[in-house]
C-alpha cells in the first residue's frame, strides 16, 4: 500500500521537473529496477552475480538492434529485450547455478566479460565501439515527460512483482535455501530448479533496464555490457542498503545525484565514489536505507517511551 | 514388510572407504536405532539414504522402489523426512513461516510466484497441526532465531513431520540437550511416532535412550555392520561389547 502512495507521488512530480531532471529521474528508476533486480539474487539467495550487465547490455542490444537494423517501433521491442535477456539468463545461469560461491560470480563475470568482447570486436553486427546510434524513438515516446511516465510504470511494476515474490512461496524457499540449503532440500524444495528460476526473473529485469536506458540515451555501446557495468548495481545496493526492499533503488538515486553533483565540481568522481563506499561499508554496512530504518525505529521508541512516561 | 532398504553400500572420501558394504533394512512400523562410535559411518548412511551423496555402489530402495541417486528433495517427497543433529531451520523466518514453507515444499509448490504464502490456508493449517504435535504451537509468530536449542530441535521434528512423513530419520535428536530435556524427548518422540504410526530410523550416542527407544538396533563400526537384532540382543553381543569396551582390536 505504502509502495503504491510512493509510485503516486513520483507521477505526480512528472511535471515539475525540468527536461533534465526528467531524464535524471528516469535513469534513476532505470537504475533503480536494475539494481533491485540484482538485489533479488544477493538478498534474497545469497548469490553475488557479478555479471549483471550481460543482461542490461543484451536487453539493451535486442532493442537497439530491433529498431535500427529492423525498423521495430521502440515499444514493441520492450517485451523481446525482456525474453532475450531471460533466455540468456537460462543459459548462463544453467551453467553457473551449480558451482559454489566465488566460482559463481567469477563465472557471471567471464560470460559478461565475454558478451562484451563480441560486442566490441563483431563491427558489422553490433558496430563495435562505435556502437548503434541515433536511437531518438518516434512520437510521443520521445519526449521526456512521457517517457519519465512509460519509465515510471514499468518500475513500478518491477518493483510489485519483487514485493510480491518476496511473501510468495517461491520467495520463502529462496530464503530457506539461503538460510540452510540442507534442510531446504531435505524438506522437498528444488535448490537447482528456485534458483535457476530467480536467476532468470533478475537477468530479464535487468534486460528491461538496459533497453529503457538504451532509449533514454538513444544510443547503445559495448560498455553496456561492461563489468563496470555491474558494478553499478552493486554499488547502488550496497549504498542503498541490501536488507532493505527499497535499499537498492534508493541508493541508485543516491549514486546517480551524487556522480552530478560530483562531476560537475571535480574531475575525482571514482575517488568521491571509492571513499564513499568505504565509508559505507565500514560504518553504515546497512546502507542509507537500513539508517533510515533504524533511526524510524529509534524515533517511534523514544514517542512511546515520551507517551508512557506523561 | 520393509519399508526401507539399503544393500551392499560403499561409499569412500579420498581412500578413506566410510561405508564398506553395509545393508540395512527398516521394518514397517518399527524404531530402528543405527548406534556405533564416531567415524562408524552413520551420518554417512543417512547421507546416502537422503540422497545427499551418492553411494560407490548399492542400492536404496524405499517402499519397494529404487531411489540411489536421486536428487534429496525428490526423495523427501517421498515421505522420507529428517531431522538433522544441528538443529538450525529457517532463521529468518517466524515459526510457522518455517513449517509452512515445508508444507509447501514437500507437496511441491513452492513455485508459486505471486500469492502470498499467508493465503495458502490449507498449508498454513497443515503447519498449525504440526506445530501443535510438538506442541510449539503457541510460539507460531516468534521468530526462529529467538527459539532456545530444546525448541529448536522441536521446531525441526515439526518441519520433518509437515510433510506427513512415512519414515522419519532423527541425526542424534538429544545431542545437546540436559539430562532432563533427554529423558523428556525421548517421551515425546515415542509418544508422538507411536501415535502418527511413523517409522523411526534414528542414531544417538545416549545408550540409555537407545534402549528405551528403540525396538531394533543395528551397530555399525568401521564402516561395516557389526551386529543387527533387538535390544537384548545387543546387549548380550560379545563382538558388540569388545568393539565398544575394548576397543576395535
Amino acid at each position: 500500500m505504502r509502495l503504491l502512495w510512493l509510485f503516486l507521488a513520483l507521477a505526480l512530480l512528472g511535471p515539475w521537473f525540468s527536461e533534465y531532471g526528467l531524464k535524471l529521474a528516469s535513469e534513476a528508476f532505470i537504475l533503480g529496477l536494475y539494481a533491485m533486480a540484482f538485489n533479488l539474487l544477493f538478498r534474497q539467495t545469497g548469490l553475488l552475480s557479478f555479471g549483471q550487465a550481460a543482461f542490461f547490455g543484451l536487453g539493451a542490444y535486442t532493442m537497439a538492434l530491433l529498431v535500427a537494423r529492423g525498423g521495430w517501433p521502440f515499444p514493441a521491442t520492450l517485451p523481446l529485450a525482456f525474453l532475450i535477456s531471460a533466455l540468456g539468463a537460462l543459459f548462463i545461469g544453467f551453467l553457473s547455478i551449480r558451482l559454489s560461491r566465488i566460482y559463481f560470480t567469477m563465472l557471471t563475470l567471464a560470460f559478461a566479460q565475454l558478451l562484451y568482447a563480441v560486442a566490441h570486436k563483431w563491427y558489422a553486427f553490433t558496430g563495435g565501439d562505435n556502437g548503434i546510434t541515433d536511437l531518438r524513438p518516434p512520437g510521443i515516446w520521445g519526449e521526456s515527460l512521457f517517457y519519465y511516465y512509460v519509465v515510471l510504470f514499468l518500475f513500478a511494476l518491477g518493483v510489485l512483482f519483487l514485493w510480491a515474490l518476496e511473501r510468495s512461496p517461491f520467495g520463502y524457499a529462496l530464503r530457506a535455501l539461503r538460510d540452510n540449503r540442507a534442510r531446504a532440500e531435505a524438506v522437498g524444495i528444488n535448490a537447482f530448479g528456485h534458483l535457476l528460476l530467480a536467476f532468470v526473473i533478475s537477468g530479464a529485469l535487468s534486460g528491461l533496464a538496459g533497453a529503457l536506458q538504451g532509449a533514454l540515451q538513444r544510443s547503445v555501446f559495448p560498455d553496456y555490457l561492461f563489468w563496470t557495468r555491474s558494478a553499478e548495481c552493486i554499488l547502488a545496493t550496497i549504498l542503498g542498503g541490501s536488507g532493505v526492499f527499497l535499499g537498492p533503488a534508493i541508493g541508485a538515486t543516491v549514486f546517480l545525484l551524487l556522480r552530478v553533483v560530483v562531476q560537475a565540481n571535480t574531475e575525482y568522481w571514482p575517488f568521491f565514489l571509492g571513499a564513499l563506499l568505504l565509508l559505507m561499508v565500514l560504518f553504515f554496512p546497512k546502507g542509507l536505507g537500513g539508517l533510515a530504518l533504524e533511526m524510524a525505529s529509534r524515533r517511534l521508541k523514544g514517542e512511546r517511551r515520551g507517551a508512557s512516561g506523561s | 514388510m520393509a519399508l526401507l532398504e539399503a544393500k551392499d553400500i560403499y561409499r569412500s572420501f579420498q581412500g578413506f572407504l566410510a561405508l564398506a558394504g553395509v545393508s540395512l533394512s527398516v521394518a514397517e512400523g518399527s524404531f530402528h536405532a543405527l548406534v556405533g562410535p564416531n567415524g562408524a559411518g552413520k551420518t554417512t548412511l543417512f547421507n546416502v539414504i537422503t540422497g545427499r551423496l551418492r553411494p560407490d555402489r548399492g542400492r536404496i530402495t524405499y517402499e519397494g522402489r529404487e531411489i540411489t541417486g536421486w536428487p534429496t528433495f525428490r526423495i523427501a517427497r517421498m515421505g522420507l523426512a529428517i531431522s538433522f543433529q544441528r538443529a538450525q531451520p529457517f532463521l529468518s523466518m517466524t515459526v510457522l513461516e518455517a513449517v509452512a514453507v515445508a508444507c509447501l515444499g514437500y507437496q511441491g509448490r513452492t513455485f508459486a510466484l505471486l500469492k502470498p504464502l499467508r493465503d495458502f490456508k490449507e498449508g498454513l493449517a497443515q503447519a498449525e497441526e504440526a506445530l501443535q504435535k510438538v506442541g510449539l504451537e503457541k510460539q507460531s509468530s516468534r521468530r526462529v532465531s529467538e527459539l532456545p536449542l530444546g525448541d529448536l530441535k522441536r521446531l525441526d521434528v515439526a518441519i520433518a513431520l509437515a510433510g506427513r512423513p512415512k519414515l522419519l530419520l532423527l541425526d542424534e535428536p538429544l545431542a545437546g540437550l540436559s539430562r532432563a530435556e533427554r529423558r523428556e524427548m525421548v517421551a515425546f518422540i515415542r509418544e508422538l511416532l507411536r501415535k502418527e504410526g511413523v517409522t523411526l530410523l534414528f542414531t544417538e550416542h545416549d545408550t540409555e535412550a537407545v534402549l528405551h527407544l528403540a525396538d531394533r538396533i543395528t551397530v555399525l563400526h568401521q564402516g561395516r555392520v557389526l551386529a543387527e537384532g533387538s535390544p537384548e540382543e545387543i546387549r548380550q553381543n560379545a563382538e558388540v561389547r569388545a568393539a565398544f569396551l575394548g576397543g576395535g582390536a
